[in-house]
């Protein structure tokens, strides 16, 4: 009894909220000021739907598969309204067992291509076991708290469901949303705007950027690598007595990221090996939208045997330039507690922000004007378990994508501006509410069938920690 | 060996006792009302206030420090800061508690998850590091980010903001040792393992922020803020990121004082943060007060069956303005809340003569932007501090940065110095906690008068 007066007298007070300075104020303040307080400056009360269901779809959820809980840890579903429930896992509950990931090799998961491995790194189990022993330690950064799952976090889709855009060392800014790992090897340009040319090569980005883990130099990441008992002798067994240096880190490196390869999904079972039943009736019209009205196959491909659902091409969706040219709205209406929301001034966020970072995408890397706000295309596999997505993670569920993609991205900003660089293959598509539900089922149909494998797996390996 | 075994049998059965007697030999109880009940006491006038600072790039030697400001209007350097001792680093510097003999003081990093001890009594005019705890995380089981540092009869509880895995909000209490040995781990109940503890409403959410302790109840009270990912990036982002703004912390825990379970979890919707508990024995209960939604929090046990209750008995301020309420303090005759809103670098001073129904009776703009206040036993001196988190500060000419004296009447504020953080090329300033020679029967020292002003260390 007493739980349940709690609850209601909590939320008594959220409706308190609700009129807060409404029927006082009103009178006193006169209408017009009250209607302001009211509708701009108050709080906001969120309800379940009447079947006490939160009433946003497509976010991030938990979801056992094989009998592994894959999703946030601190499972947030819901939190958009007072019916919020918490669903956490105890931090002790991270136990794996690590599995032969180099099978995929000789045999890559249905629907995925050959995976390229260069001459130069052919794959071991010796380097890919270093590989994932690297990927995990968080000494690997100037003061020890950033390891690369810090941001691709294994349970989350080897990227971050907590956050639109990367947090680095000292919690400095990113730009960009932590992207996932999964099937990495078949990248051809890694990182959203296509700088880096191999997975060997790519690793230095992250250890040596000032806002991710900020080691100072090669030979500071070396000599500290040198210093860690722990791996005594495992370079040097993985590379034919050959020691860390900066190409063996690499390639250690490369060869754990490169086998973290999913297909095998139901649309692979049901498109490549023809099981009628893999998927259903509303997926199945989902796919036929997807590469039919919605035209979303011509960047996010499909072939004969195999499907990639990218064209590892670089493309301005009308996003980049939103974010860059697009002007924001005054007030913007903010998440303050399960349900409750509040509007907060964009002056007041100034007074403790340091304002959105400049990002231009594919430009920065050609300086060619035509990249402006052009990045590469994300494969969608596994998109259930990637989310928020885009590049800067500004949209939380796969249906505020298709909405975007619906309406034609952004063709000028809100003075008129144009947006001269926006793909042609971006154009208002006139796709209804059920038809966007339709190939959010199919997209819900991409995730690989060694999830619970690959997540366990990352769950053998220990966090290095000082 | 196994520690806890070994060590923490007898002193919980001892607790109680010490606890008592430690108040009995002690009537005055303590210089600042924030204080463990099991700490040792100073007697009349604070000699000085250690300030644990937050190092800024580019200013001064950039790292973090622990700032001994001379408070005691009888000595040459009133107002002054008389060393400064840096740590290496910007840890996020953050809070600061004494060992329950107040001879040390443990600093925590939020960042770097160090911890920092300092001996205050060899000489309490320098605040002087004698140890560093570096292996916190993987002591703890992977905790991360050292709150508060509060001690039990001879030993240290520490909360986690934090964990290695995803630098969210689920996290832990930590125990050591006063000598600093690691005892053991006591995760906050999570849906999956809620560990015994009853969940009264909707949410376990396993987060983690300060701790209180009322050994008369045998209870600790822990509140709940947010993982890494938030309080260490920059603020307008976090207000910007959506996700971001969905993991924060909606629980407090009451724990069982003696055995460290977790009984009982309450939803406290809104980030609450310091907890303070009252100080006469009359009077169980104890506040916090949510950052988010800017409620002063009761928790009591009104019906004594041990089964507690959080009732939001007051708003702060506007909460439609979220004016950010941070720390807050107590008056030690339970009589006046002190709390402070960030936003608006307002103090503001509820009367809890009925803790169910508190009123603002008095408020003051401290600065652009305020954070701490550490008040005097007698409630006649109250110190302010201003920085929150080193992303989280105002920026550009907002950014105030200094510790301010207020001597406070009943009815009116009245600033007495003031010490620009900036202009000393210090840093960020936060945390304080309160020395004196009397607390190790020492008298101050006449020479000292003679002494350079600022000693240097490191």
């Amino acid at each position: 009894m007493k739980y349940s007066s709690l609850k209601v007298s909590l939320l008594v007070s959220f409706f308190f909220y609700s009129n807060y300075g409404f029927s006082e104020e009103i009178a006193a303040q006169g209408a017009d000021k009250a209607r302001d307080f009211y509708n701009e400056e108050h709080f906001i009360i969120e309800e379940p739907d009447t079947e006490g269901n939160p009433s946003v779809s497509g976010r991030p959820q938990v979801k056992f598969l094989d009998g592994m809980r894959v999703g946030p840890g601190d499972d947030k579903t819901g939190y958009e309204t007072t019916g919020y429930v918490t669903n956490s896992v105890a931090i002790t509950a991270r136990k794996g067992v690590q599995a032969d990931l180099i099978r995929v090799i000789e045999n890559p998961p249905l629907g995925l291509p050959k995976i390229p491995v260069p001459d130069s790194n052919p794959l071991t189990a010796e380097k890919i076991n270093l590989g994932r022993k690297l990927f995990f330690d968080r000494r690997l950064s100037l003061n020890n708290t950033f390891s690369c799952a810090m941001c691709h976090v294994p349970e989350q889709g080897f990227s971050s469901n907590e956050l639109e855009k990367a947090v680095g060392l000292e919690g400095r800014s990113n730009r960009r949303n932590s992207p996932t790992i999964y099937n990495v090897a078949y990248i051809e340009r890694l990182f959203y705007d296509g700088r880096e040319s191999t997975l060997e090569n790519q690793i230095w980005g992250p250890l040596l950027e000032h806002n991710e883990m900020a080691m100072t130099s090669f030979g500071h990441v070396l000599q500290k690598l040198s210093t860690l008992e722990d791996y005594e002798g495992l370079f040097e067994a993985a590379f034919d007595g050959r020691g860390a240096d900066i190409l063996t880190l690499g390639k250690a490196f490369a060869s754990y990221q490169r086998v973290l390869v999913s297909g095998n999904s139901p649309f692979d079972r049901w498109y490549f090996a023809k099981e009628e039943n893999a998927i259903n009736e509303q997926a199945k019209r989902g796919f036929a939208l997807f590469s039919g009205k919605a035209q979303c196959i011509t960047c996010h491909t499909v072939q004969e045997k195999t499907a990639l659902f990218t064209d590892n091409q670089f493309h301005n969706t009308g996003l980049g330039f939103k974010r860059s040219m697009g002007i924001k709205p005054e007030k913007e209406r903010m998440l303050i507690a399960p349900g409750t929301y509040a509007y907060v001034k964009q002056a007041k966020v100034k007074l403790v922000g340091e304002g959105p970072l400049a990002d231009v995408g594919r430009y920065e890397v050609t300086l060619d004007p035509d990249d402006r706000w052009k990045y590469r295309t994300s494969s969608l596999r596994n998109i259930a378990l990637t989310a928020p997505y885009m590049h800067d993670g500004s949209m939380h569920s796969l249906q505020e994508v298709i909405a975007f993609y619906n309406q034609g991205g952004m063709l000028k900003n809100e003075n008129g501006f144009p947006n001269v660089t926006q793909s042609p293959l971006i154009n208002p598509l006139g796709l209804s509410e059920d038809e966007i539900e339709d190939i959010v089922a199919f997209l819900m149909t991409l995730t690989g069938d060694n999830i619970a494998e690959i997540v366990s797996d990352a769950f053998s390996a220990p966090v290095g920690d000082t | 060996m196994n520690i806890k075994k070994f060590i923490s049998k007898p002193l919980k059965v001892l607790a109680p006792f010490v606890a008592a007697s430690v108040m009995a030999t002690n009537p005055v109880m303590a210089d600042e009302t924030c204080m463990s009940p099991y700490m040792v006491k100073i007697v009349g006038q604070e000699d000085f206030v250690y300030v644990w600072t937050l190092g800024v790039e580019g200013l001064g030697d950039g790292q973090d420090k622990m700032v001994t400001v001379d408070v005691n209007p009888k000595s040459e350097h009133y107002g002054k800061v008389i060393h400064s001792e840096s740590v290496g680093g910007r840890n996020e510097a953050h809070h600061s508690g004494f060992t329950d003999d107040r001879k040390y003081l443990w600093a925590g990093g939020l960042d770097s998850n160090k911890i920092f001890i300092f001996d205050v009594h060899t000489d309490p005019a320098k605040a002087t590091l004698v140890k560093t705890i570096d292996d916190f995380v993987s002591k703890s089981g992977g905790v991360v980010g050292p709150h508060t540092t509060y001690a039990l009869p001879g030993r240290m509880i520490i909360t986690g903001l934090s964990n290695n895995q995803d630098h969210g909000g689920r996290t832990a209490l930590v125990e050591y040792t006063n000598s600093g040995e690691y005892i053991d781990t006591y995760w906050m109940p999570t849906d999956d393992n809620l560990q015994g503890a009853h969940k009264g409403g909707q949410f376990a959410d396993g987060y983690g922020y300060d701790v209180r302790a009322l050994p008369s109840k045998n209870v600790m009270l822990t509140s709940s803020f947010t993982g890494w990912s938030n309080y260490m990036m920059d603020f307008g982002a976090m207000l910007g990121d959506a996700e971001a703004m969905k993991r924060f912390g909606n629980t407090m825990v009451i724990w069982d004082l003696h055995t460290r379970k977790p009984k009982q979890i309450l939803d406290v919707p809104g980030a609450p943060l310091e907890v303070r508990c009252a100080w006469k024995p009359e009077n169980q209960y104890c506040f916090s007060t949510t950052a988010l939604t800017s409620q002063i929090v009761l928790l009591h046990d009104n019906d004594n069956d041990g089964m507690w209750q959080a009732d939001n008995v007051s708003d702060i301020a506007n909460p439609a303005d979220i004016p950010l309420p941070v720390d807050i303090s107590i008056q030690s005759d339970d009589a006046l809340l002190w709390v402070n809103t960030f936003l608006d670098g307002m103090t503001r001073a509820y009367d809890i003569t009925d803790p169910h129904a508190p009123k603002e009776v008095y408020s003051k703009k401290i600065g652009n932007q305020v954070n701490m206040v550490s008040s005097s036993w007698d409630g006649k001196r109250l110190y302010y501090t201003t920085s929150l988190l080193g992303n989280w500060d105002k920026k550009a000419q907002d950014n105030d940065q200094f510790i301010k004296l207020y001597h406070w009447d009943g009815k009116e504020m009245t600033e007495q110095f003031v010490i620009d953080f900036h202009e000393e090329k210090l840093g960020r300033a936060h945390q304080m906690r309160f020395g004196a020679y009397s607390l190790y029967g020492k008298q101050a020292k006449v020479e000292q008068a003679k002494n350079p002003i600022v000693a240097m260390s490191k």
